[in-house]
């Protein structure tokens, strides 16, 4: 069964609304190409029954899997460069000042994709701090065990290192594989990676100094929203960092964080007593 | 110590994946290479970049006329000017190869020096051990891209240098 | 903004001066280094050098060098833009001078994305 046009304008609509790309007729083939892996992935034959299934039965994985789909080609490493430049110019420094020095700092990458983020931190901390590995743990989750795979095998498409990666840092921290690109040991040491469902209730993790949390919660409605963020901050210390996507706020969503203005980014930070 | 050959440097599905990313990336996202051998053209047109290190040889893509004249429109895409001519044919079938070429190189013996795309009839190819051939269909025409072995001089020979 | 593209594909150059226009750059095109030193000797300086590896004539690397030799063209931001793909081969770009290294194939993200890094997309400088 191929993509009705009702099917194709669901997506249509669908993507539109969450990542405000416009697909133009004509673009049934790159949806169906697209989605087709997700389909699969689900034990559904084809794209026309994916859709069907996920209009049925909506959820907010399914629908960020296809958006996602449809509209990034590969992760940008230093996407919107600005909540990581913040991690070294800012957060570190108060963090490193607040904490002893035995004490591990430990970051959350809440939703890597295939691991650009949490590897982005840790080339940033390993360029950043002496003996970087002994002082930081990086723990990385997604929804999609394909993706936790892929974040542990840290091994990427030359398309995929060509996405807003500096050349001094591909040279310093990759070495070629094959066709692909292959991240440090020491670096691949510092990330953890796992499978988390944001929406349900978190496994035993953290307590964490900076969590990054980006690009994600759009996906979900507002009370979803709420309890995403009070299971976060359930699992950060008293004075951690939190930072969401370009488009996304607490604010008008959850009042128990402080909005904190770094260069050109925010973070978020939880309020005293909130 | 013998030199190398190239099927013990690399395999079909390597040259598959290095092509699908440069169609992918440089032709359309849309455009996929399927792995399925079609009938060869019945006028064939190639272009090839020689690689000269401890592996010495050349990495050719061949299609027809026809398939070459679409792959040059695909690649301009929205930059392409108002008559595609010639030797915008050539061009751009010269540039894909070394596409290809540069990021064959990189998985073959160090140092390795890349030489400039040619366009022409096929080079002849060195022996089937020392040939990774795969053959593909883009938009259902057959594209074959070898990457093979030297049998002869290749660079002063039938080619149309760029 | 002005951007001086260098390939010794047309259609290359066609694709690269396409995406910088659509980026807000003025654009001009050089088929290979030497031809491109010209441009710069000629006075029209741009910010930014996109560079081939290999050219005829005078290829991307000597045309790097060439251009960190020369005091007057420290302010040239050069990307190499290359089919050359092996570690070593970035890591002698950048030792020659070279700032960014794009690799080929590539796409219009890409590109966009390096020169983010770089703070020379025009229209984000204008704002």
């Amino acid at each position: 069964m191929t993509l009705t046009a009702t099917g194709f304008d669901w997506v249509r609509q669908l993507v539109h609304r969450e990542s405000a790309i416009v697909l133009t007729p004509g673009k049934e083939y790159l949806v169906e190409a697209r989605l087709l892996p997700i389909a699969r992935q689900m034990g559904l034959p084809d794209v026309g029954r994916l859709v069907d299934s996920v209009r049925s039965r909506p959820s907010p994985e399914s629908t960020r899997r296809i958006v996602e789909a449809l509209t990034t080609n590969e992760t940008s490493w230093f996407r919107d460069g600005d909540p990581f430049t913040a991690l070294t110019s800012t957060v570190l420094p108060v963090l490193l000042a607040a904490r002893g020095p035995a004490e591990r700092l430990q970051i959350w990458s809440a939703a890597c994709s295939s691991g650009q983020e949490p590897y982005t931190i840790a080339m940033l901390l390993e360029d950043a701090l002496p003996n970087a590995a002994a002082r930081v743990s990086i723990t990385a989750t997604d929804i999609s065990r394909e993706m936790v795979e892929r974040t542990r095998a840290g091994r990427f498409s030359q398309l995929e290192v060509n996405r807003g990666l500096p050349a001094p840092m591909l040279v310093r921290h990759f070495t070629r594989a094959g066709s692909e690109w292959e991240i440090a040991p020491a670096l691949r040491r510092m990330v953890t990676a796992g499978e988390c469902n944001l929406a349900a209730p978190f496994p035993r993790m953290g307590p964490f100094d900076v969590v990054y949390l980006r690009n994600v919660l759009i996906y979900f409605d507002l009370p979803t929203k709420q309890a995403i963020l009070h299971r976060v901050r359930a699992l950060m210390r008293p004075d951690g960092w939190l930072f969401l996507g370009a488009a996304e706020t607490t604010l008008g969503v959850d009042d128990s964080w402080e909005r904190v203005v770094i260069g050109r980014s925010s973070a978020y930070r939880p309020l005293k007593g909130a | 110590m013998s030199a190398p050959v190239v099927t013990e440097l690399l395999d079909e599905g390597t040259v598959a994946e290095i092509a699908e990313q440069a169609w992918a990336a440089l032709v359309g996202e849309e455009e996929v290479l399927v792995p399925l051998p079609g009938e060869p053209p019945t006028d064939p047109v190639s272009s090839w970049v020689e690689v000269v290190g401890p592996w010495t040889g050349a990495v050719v893509l061949t299609c027809g006329r026809d398939t070459a004249e679409q792959l040059a429109r695909a690649l301009l895409g929205e930059h392409a000017p108002e008559v595609v001519d010639g030797e915008d044919v050539v061009d751009a079938l010269g540039e894909l190869a070394n596409v290809v070429g540069g990021n064959v190189k990189a998985l073959l013996p160090a140092p390795s020096v890349l030489g400039l795309p040619e366009v022409g009839a096929a080079p002849s190819p060195g022996s089937p051990a020392d040939t990774c051939r795969v053959d593909l269909l883009w938009r259902g025409q057959p594209l074959t891209i070898s990457v093979q072995g030297c049998a002869l001089d290749l660079t002063e020979e039938n080619g149309v240098s760029l | 903004m002005r951007a001086l593209v260098i390939d010794d594909s047309r259609a290359m150059r066609r694709i690269v001066s396409g995406t910088l226009e659509g980026f807000g750059y003025e654009t001009r095109q050089a088929g290979h280094g030497q031809e491109a030193l010209d441009v710069l000797h000629e006075g029209w300086v741009p910010e930014l050098c996109t560079i081939d590896w290999n050219m005829p004539v005078m290829d991307g690397l000597e045309f790097v060098s060439a251009v960190r030799a020369n005091p007057a063209w420290r302010a040239v931001t050069l990307v190499m833009v290359t089919s050359e793909s092996e570690h070593g081969q970035i890591v002698r770009a950048l030792a020659a001078g070279a700032h960014e290294y794009v690799l080929k194939p590539f796409t219009a993200d890409a590109l966009h994305d390096k020169l983010a890094l770089l703070g020379l997309l025009p229209q984000e400088v204008a704002r």
